[in-house]
């Protein structure tokens, strides 16, 4: 019985060592990643100017890592799309969808970029879904394409 | 002779002067001397005329008052703990019983509030951290123009905003938050003290202990030279006794004969000796643990209900003592759903499952943070003091020879090591993430963002109350430059930041095009364009849905007593002891626009490029910085 008793208590004492301490952080434990991730809205160009463009695309939520990453794999040439832009995003849990944004900077006036879009995690991680190549061309110096005005 | 002995011969010098002549009476020009500095040591003023507000001498002097008069609230507790019958060590380990907490609580509260740690004893943690603004900046107009606080060697003040120390020491102590697979790169940085993470916790386990060990130290903050002031001055205070019941500590330190005339110089006037007074290796590892003892009990008031009391309408909620209105309701439906503020400033509420969640444990006292770091595209605030403390001072030291070619890569510069934050501990390992965090800020729980003093019941201007008359309101600064002066103008800048791109070319601050209105459709370029979080930025919400948000905040202030609805903050402890004056809006003016007129253009980038010892330290970043 007083065996009995011991194994109790260093169960007991071990699982409140594997408890998290509530008083010191809230760190939610990882989500297990989405078996599968599809784009349902876009990609398409959110915003441009001469020198730099918004892309944004809608996934399900991928979940797995609360920090994610767009990647825009893009370039003049739809067979050679070798820059990339990744835009950082953090996931939120109760959401069913996954607005995904990213910015082109440094870009030239009156130029069409191809692109193509993914995402992953922080780690790395692919999330397994790939956009088809788009395009946008960038308007001349001084003007503007606004797709997501904000509303009034 | 030294320099460290040539230099106290100076200050000795000047103190005698200073004995001998009548200081100046309390102009409120800071280019007068400071009532709060020996009379022959000049002030620090390096500034361009208009860069410090025209009352900061006589605000400071306000605030001393203030602090002086919670500090005698405490030693009133002190007294009172004396009175009922100190706590005695009690069983094995020895644990004192039975008033253990509040013995640490009230030593927390006596050392928070204490104006002798500082050189000139004129600044105490709280001159910059006070309760009726949830623990952060206390003075409007600095809010308002220089964004960081006056030290005690007046004028030399910091670069950031001060943060609210509420909740601050649940932050678990910085780490990697990698996946399950180590072998793989990558993981986001978590937990950690300061808006750049710099205080990680990894010796005293507990980051907002560690975060309390630098500002006495930081020579724009207190500017002790040395941390064994702290033990000095303790050793020196009325509170002793409390402090030896708590932690046991031994005071018989051999203190050299010039001890007092160190620590009544501050930091920078002994060069890079960072242990200007000579103790022995013993006597040192004692001021070092009192130093550790120090931060532990400021860490341990601000862990009280003090400090984090979890009073707010969100925690009235949660324990059926409140029921919001339809537009709290609203509110914070639109925090979780198309805000989406809660997906970095957790909630413990997700829309998907309706009411708490018991099985993660943040739910029920939300936090409303998650511990890390973001670079959500600030611009640069030409306003910030540091850009112009590049001048020597009194004593020969430079707070920021880089001027105005400093840039703040926040995360980034912590984890080089680099100027104006600190020695990365695990540099070995986390070196190389410097390009993944240039620019990075801690996210910020965002309980307490809207708390003000129950007079001035509002952070926004251009409110009226039910009768059409003006409210007056609490002028504060937001994000960790200050750039952001109302809590309609931050979701505006979470909401529009990108949905007003600019087509004649990116622009810096004081240099929006005409036609448009900086901070209402102009939003200038980011300080730092690396790693930009695009999770904001173009929420698409309305006017009304943004206002609407402003609620959700206000929401989350805690002091709030469901028996008195309408009284804001009530239970807070020391809400009441703002002296100053609220701010009455001027006409023209609303939340959207505060603060537009003290708006400055920004200096050319091209003049003054990020410096080398900032930008150009490997690994460099992902893109240059302007």
């Amino acid at each position: 019985m007083n065996r009995l008793l011991a194994k109790l208590a260093i169960t007991a004492m071990t699982g409140s060592l594997l408890f998290s301490n509530p008083i010191v952080a809230q760190i939610l434990p990882p989500q297990k990643k989405a078996a599968h991730v599809e784009i349902t809205k876009g990609p398409e160009l959110e915003s441009a100017v001469s020198y730099m463009a918004i892309v944004r695309w809608t996934t399900a939520n991928p979940r797995g890592d609360d920090e994610h990453y767009g990647i825009v794999n893009y370039g003049t040439d739809p067979e050679d799309l070798s820059q990339t832009a990744k835009g950082h995003i953090r996931l939120n849990r109760a959401h069913p969808e996954t607005i995904f944004r990213v910015r082109l900077v440094d870009l030239k006036p009156q130029t069409t970029y191809y692109y193509k879009v993914t995402s992953e995690d922080s780690a790395g991680q692919s999330d397994g879904v790939e956009g088809p190549i788009s395009h946008f061309t960038t308007p001349p110096a001084g003007e503007v394409i606004n797709n997501y005005p904000q509303p009034k | 002779m030294r320099q460290d002995t040539r230099t106290l011969v100076r200050a000795a010098f000047a103190t005698v002067l200073g004995v001998l002549s009548v200081p100046l009476a309390g102009s409120t020009d800071a280019r007068a001397q400071p009532v709060d500095l020996p009379a022959n040591i000049p002030p620090y003023n390096p500034y361009p005329s208009g860069i410090l507000p025209a009352n900061l001498q006589s605000e400071l002097d306000r605030v001393k008052r203030e602090v002086e008069t919670i500090e005698g609230r405490y030693f009133a507790e002190y007294q009172a703990l004396i009175s009922a019958g100190l706590p005695t060590p009690t069983g094995l380990p020895p644990t004192l019983f039975p008033s253990g907490y509040d013995a640490n609580r009230i030593l927390g509260g006596l050392l928070n509030f204490d104006l002798n740690m500082s050189p000139f004893r004129n600044v105490a943690c709280s001159s910059c951290h006070m309760p009726y603004a949830g623990f952060s900046g206390p003075i409007p107009s600095v809010n308002l123009t220089m964004i960081a606080y006056p030290g005690s060697y007046r004028y030399r003040a910091g670069k950031r905003v001060a943060q609210r120390y509420t909740y601050s020491p649940r932050f678990p102590v910085l780490h990697l938050n990698q996946q399950k697979n180590f072998m793989l790169r990558g993981g986001t940085f978590t937990g950690g003290n300061f808006w750049d993470g710099r205080s990680t916790g990894y010796l005293l386990q507990s980051p907002d202990a560690e975060q309390a060990q630098h500002p006495p130290v930081d020579t724009q903050e207190h500017g002790l030279p040395d941390t064994a002031c702290i033990a000095l001055r303790i050793s020196q205070a009325a509170y002793r006794p409390l402090f030896e019941l708590v932690w046991g500590v031994d005071f018989d330190i051999s203190w050299p004969s010039n001890v007092e005339q160190i620590c009544s110089l501050p930091g920078g006037a002994f060069g890079s000796n960072a242990t200007p007074i000579p103790l022995s290796a013993f006597d040192r590892t004692k001021a070092n643990n009192i130093y550790d003892h120090w931060g532990q009990s400021i860490s341990f008031l601000e862990a009280s209900t003090d400090i984090s009391p979890f009073t707010s309408k969100v925690d009235a909620a949660a324990r059926g003592q409140y029921t919001p209105t339809a537009a709290e309701a609203a509110s914070r439906t639109l925090f979780q759903g198309k805000g989406n503020c809660n997906s970095c400033h957790l909630d413990g509420f997700p829309t998907l499952n309706p009411g708490p969640n018991p099985g993660v444990a943040a739910d029920t006292e939300p936090l409303f943070t998650c511990f890390g770091y973001s670079n959500l595209g600030l611009p640069l605030n030409p306003r910030d003091s540091i850009f112009y403390e590049s001048k020597a001072d009194f004593f020969g030291f430079n707070p920021n020879p880089d001027g105005m070619r400093f840039r703040d890569l926040g995360f980034g510069t912590f984890l080089r090591s680099g100027p104006g934050s600190a020695p990365n501990p695990n540099a070995t390992n986390w070196l190389s993430f410097a390009p993944l965090t240039d620019g990075q800020m801690q996210t910020s729980t965002t309980r307490n963002v809207a708390m003000t003093p129950p007079q001035c019941p509002t952070t926004e201007a251009g409110q009226v109350d039910a009768n059409g008359k003006p409210i007056p309101y609490f002028q504060k600064e937001f994000f960790h430059n200050g750039y952001i002066k109302s809590l309609k103008q931050l979701v505006h800048f979470y909401n529009t930041r990108d949905a007003f791109p600019l087509p004649g070319g990116p622009v810096t601050s004081g240099h929006c095009p005409p036609g448009t209105v900086e901070k209402v459709n102009c939003w200038p370029m980011p300080e730092v364009r690396n790693n930009i979080d695009m999770t904001v930025g173009n929420l698409q919400l309305t006017d009304a849905e943004e206002n609407l948000l402003v609620i959700a905040l206000q929401f989350q202030t805690d002091g709030f007593d469901p028996a008195n609805p309408t009284v804001p903050g009530i239970l807070y402890k020391n809400i009441d002891t703002f002296t100053g004056q609220c701010t009455i809006t001027a006409p023209g003016v609303t939340a959207s626009t505060q603060g537009n007129e003290t708006i400055i253009p920004t200096f050319s980038l091209t003049q003054f490029p990020c410096a080398t010892d900032v930008c150009g330290v490997a690994p460099l970043p992902s893109m240059p910085i302007p």
